[in-house]
């Protein structure tokens, strides 16, 4: 590796959070079918709730669980197509004449895209979710340390989701057919980061093996914090500790892919 | 006949193609099951914690669930031309089959007839036999029956609303995720019979898109618990609502292709 140079991650950041910033229709929908699956699910936890039997974790917390889950969900479901476009038609071979390392620029791409994602869609829920009825809701960060620890942790777990992410495309790159893998590993995040029912939620058994898994550090970690449970430090450091893992992961089975890369095309 | 027949030729071609990727088909089918395998993990562990859903227990709760995974899977399978239809017409393919001899929706329906989503029937089944070994279920000819009618009016229900989609598609070459408000979402809220649900969704899933009639009342029936006290002839009758809301949906698709321009090669 020669001289670190920033500069041109921090480019393809711009310009992929730029592009993204132009989906603005997508947006919206998305917006009414997160609010709309929040909905349905706390109405089902209602009813769970109401079932009888008591329950260590309070309906209110899961409230505001499921409510950051679908706020956050651009971030976890978002895919850069255009990787997979260009391996099918051999612009990735244009792409590796860049004087870059090229998983560190997919891996800038896939963090703005999450990001910028993320907050068209969530920004406009937390108004929303305040205006609700009570009981559905969400609640304010019990402390202001709270709210700066899950705003923290919540850009590491981003960081975590695009590590994935560009695995993913490792995987995508050696296939030429990405959905099946892409689909696989995107539902593994979506039940292991907690979207589909809040990990909180699964057996007290496995509740000391499940908050330690690679998907949890993504959402559940920050939303433990916002909720004011788990230490601030300890979960950085587990998912610093990931985001290493995944990075290493990810960079290694890139540069494998691109000594036998085939340039498709001609 | 005709119609079948070129079904089944639609079929063999699609198979043959995919076989080219004969690792990534397998591939995808098996992701399917996983897919559905993982909702199933999740309505367990619900289910562990909760032990009861209002009125239902476990194995009910599951075998709502199954008809509605099995029921999904199919909708993918013959459906995947309708849910994804807003690329024919962005693409310009939907010209080619203007020009085709034959009826215009089936072309839509077996052009892209997608095998992989039937991983996603195992599950359900999967769950179905869950849901019957937990619990002593009756069963006569008159249940299967029901059964039988609220998956085809279920399924019916469901490319309907996806028809929406495809309709809305001829007037804006934007994708509208909000109508997966109704089919995505529809399944995931209706996996759970409807009568758990506060009165605005109830009435959504009753009047506007009647999985409640479709699905939740025969199979209710089917579990010995009618909701709303129906009769067998009413559960039986009632997913003719799911027949009767795909009718109209294929007038209004149809309504929409005479206002399709083309957008040009």
């Amino acid at each position: 590796m020669k001289t670190l140079r920033l500069r041109p991650y921090l480019s393809a950041f711009r310009v992929r959070a730029l592009l993204e910033t132009q989906y603005r229709g997508a947006a919206l929908g998305g917006l009414v079918t997160q609010m709309f699956f929040g909905l349905v699910y706390i109405a089902l936890y209602h009813a769970l709730y109401a079932s009888g039997g008591a329950q260590e974790t309070p309906l209110a917390e899961v409230v505001t669980y499921v409510w950051l889950q679908q706020m956050a969900f651009r971030a976890l479901l978002s895919a850069d197509g255009e990787l997979n476009e260009r391996v099918l038609s051999g612009g990735i071979a244009y792409d590796l004449c860049r004087p870059v390392d090229p998983w560190g620029w997919w891996f800038s791409r896939a963090v703005a895209q999450k990001l910028v994602g993320m907050l068209m869609r969530g920004a406009p829920m937390v108004f929303l979710q305040f205006v609700l009825p009570v009981g559905y809701r969400m609640a304010l960060p019990p402390t202001w340390g709270a709210g700066a620890a899950f705003a923290v942790s919540l850009m590491a777990g981003l960081a975590v989701i695009a590590a994935v992410d560009a695995i993913r495309s490792a995987v995508v790159m050696r296939t030429l057919d990405a959905r099946g893998v892409s689909a696989m590993i995107q539902l593994l995040m979506m039940i292991f980061a907690g979207n589909v029912i809040p990990l909180t939620l699964f057996p007290a058994q496995v509740q000391g093996l499940i908050r330690f898994q690679p998907f949890a550090q993504a959402l559940d970690a920050p939303i433990r914090l916002y909720l004011g449970g788990g230490d601030f430090l300890l979960t950085l450091g587990m998912q610093l500790g990931w985001l290493l893992a995944l990075g290493w992961l990810g960079r290694g089975m890139w540069r494998r892919q691109l000594l036998r890369v085939t340039i498709q095309g001609g | 006949m005709k119609t079948l027949r070129y079904m089944g030729r639609a079929m063999g071609l699609l198979l043959r193609s995919a076989m080219q990727y004969r690792a990534s088909f397998l591939m995808q089918t098996l992701s399917q099951a996983v897919m559905t395998g993982g909702e199933l993990l999740a309505v367990e562990v619900l289910l562990g914690r909760f032990t009861r859903l209002g009125q239902w227990s476990g194995p009910e709760v599951l075998f709502f669930f199954g008809v509605m995974q099995c029921v999904f899977a199919l909708v993918e399978f013959v459906g995947r031309g309708v849910s994804t239809f807003a690329t024919y017409v962005g693409s310009g393919e939907f010209d080619t089959l203007l020009v085709r001899p034959r009826n215009l929706l089936v072309q839509v329906f077996c052009t892209r007839l997608d095998p992989r989503r039937l991983g996603g029937i195992l599950v359900g089944l999967s769950a179905l036999a869950l849901a019957a070994a937990g619990q002593p279920l009756a069963w006569c000819w008159g249940k299967a029956l029901l059964l039988v009618a609220s998956c085809l009016g279920t399924t019916l229900l469901l490319v309907g609303l996806f028809l929406i989609e495809a309709t809305v598609s001829f007037f804006s070459v934007k994708s509208i995720e909000m109508v997966n408000v109704l089919t995505y979402g529809g399944r995931t809220a209706c996996q759970y019979p409807v009568d758990i649900y506060p009165t605005p969704l109830r009435l959504l899933f009753t009047f506007v898109a009647p999985f409640a009639l479709c699905m939740h009342l025969p199979v209710s029936w089917v579990l010995d618990k009618p909701l709303w006290g129906a009769s067998y002839w009413a559960a039986l009758m009632a997913p003719l609502a799911g027949a009767v809301f795909f009718g109209i949906m294929v007038r209004v698709w149809y309504w929409g292709v005479r206002h399709y321009r083309s957008t040009g090669s």
